[in-house]
């Protein structure tokens, strides 16, 4: 990493997503490059991941952030947290380049490991490590059919009907897969203190 | 057919194909119940992205990104809105906030907690962290020249009626000063109370909302480095 890719703001350093958002929102280019700072890295591996190929995914990266510049003033706080936001956008990116490329595979994600070969891995930091580790964990929790369906939509890019036909089964069998893993993945990790889009208020008062 | 919202994961997933991609997003548009299931699982989508490996991204990719921001692009400058500065009251979001700083490995007892892609050297040497100190196995303290510490934490989800709570003990024997409480989970906390080094930070396991001495079992505790 360049020392570029360190410079931190202390007029930034302290603000919270939604507050790198609001002043990106008003054109503050260290608050977005702050964002970046914080989450191109797991863009670009979920990039990679999908699109299988480091120069698209760069791409992908790219034209998420630039959209993220673009519509940071739409962003509506309640709708969630901002790097949800900034992750979907990622997602459906790079789901919409590999179908439109037909880069897809047809591996579910053990095989992505190798992917990251000679890359330089991000320094395994603690909250990184711990959001694998826990998603992970919840992935593995789900029955293998159900693992399978999240698998190959999400990583692969694969619409409901793609993967009825891949995986010979009825369509109504894949939807109600899909909505089973999903439900039982949001159960999971909101019990394992990961609750998504809802905050603590840890103050004491 | 299927109820709209059984559809919702799908969704996120950006999995719909076009006839129930069109079905769902017209019923979006009106449906505020669908919408709150919606940005749930897009959060559970987007947790996903997290089971990827790791991969830095390209250094020159953050020049191109930052060039194709023209300032011809930028949007609308609006009134100047308070942006919420938070330094006590850090937001536990499901998924932990990156932080500012990084913690090197610890040892293997010692749960890894650090922040992203910063090297400790580069913290300690561009910011204000004064030392990170390992709590028991579920915490890692990193301290700020000006006081402030900040908790990171894996803990079980606390029982029901329970919070953990954070205690700051200056000195050998004096008494545990209350710094804060949070029910568990993986977090960051910046505790209400500021330390140094040679202070005690504890994390004890309280009945009810906490209160001003420790009553529960202590959880881990460390001294600042």
């Amino acid at each position: 990493m360049t020392d570029e890719r360190r410079t931190r703001d202390p007029a930034t350093e302290h603000l919270s997503d939604h507050g790198l958002l609001a002043l990106t929102a008003r054109g503050d280019r260290d608050a977005f490059a702050r964002l970046y700072d914080m989450y191109s890295a797991v863009a670009y591996s979920l990039a990679v991941r999908i699109v299988r190929d480091r120069d698209l995914a760069a791409d992908v990266v790219q034209d998420a952030f630039v959209n993220v510049w673009n519509q940071a003033a739409k962003f509506d706080p309640s709708r969630g947290q901002p790097s949800s936001w900034i992750l979907t956008m990622t997602h459906h990116k790079a789901v919409d380049m590999v179908r439109r490329e037909e880069r897809r595979r047809t591996e579910p994600l053990e095989s992505g490991a190798e992917m990251v070969d000679g890359a330089p891995p991000i320094e395994d930091t603690a909250w990184l490590g711990l959001a694998r580790d826990q998603v992970r964990q919840a992935m593995q929790k789900l029955p293998d059919p159900h693992r399978e369906v999240i698998e190959l939509a999400y990583f692969a890019g694969f619409s409901q009907s793609e993967l009825a036909e891949r995986l010979s089964l009825p369509i109504g069998t894949v939807k109600s897969r899909t909505f089973a893993a999903m439900t039982t993945l949001r159960q999971l990790l909101s019990e394992s203190g990961l609750n998504p889009e809802h905050e603590w208020n840890t103050s004491t008062s | 057919m299927e109820h709209v919202d059984q559809l919702i994961p799908a969704h996120a997933l950006r999995a719909l194909d076009p006839d129930d991609e069109r079905i769902v997003t017209a019923h979006l548009s009106y449906c505020e119940r669908c919408r709150t299931q919606l940005r749930e699982f897009e959060g559970v989508a987007a947790a996903l992205a997290y089971a990827s490996p790791s991969m830095a991204a390209p250094t020159e990719l953050r020049g191109r990104v930052l060039a194709a921001i023209a300032p011809v692009a930028a949007p609308q400058t609006a009134p100047a809105a308070a942006v919420p500065a938070r330094r006590r009251a850090p937001r536990f979001g499901w998924w932990p906030r990156p932080s500012l700083v990084a913690v090197p490995a610890l040892g293997a007892a010692v749960v890894a907690l650090a922040l992203w892609n910063v090297s400790l050297h580069d913290s300690l040497s561009n910011r204000s962290v004064t030392g990170v100190t390992p709590v028991g196995g579920v915490a890692n303290a990193v301290s700020y020249r000006n006081g402030g510490v900040t908790l990171f934490a894996k803990l079980p989800t606390a029982a029901a009626g329970h919070v953990y709570e954070a205690w700051v003990i200056h000195g050998a024997n004096s008494t545990p000063l209350a710094a804060g409480t949070f029910r568990g989970g993986i977090l960051s906390f910046t505790l209400t109370r500021d330390a140094s080094r040679g202070d005690t930070i504890s994390i004890t396991l309280e009945p009810g909302s906490g209160g001003p001495a420790p009553r529960g079992p202590t959880v881990a505790s460390g001294q600042l480095t």
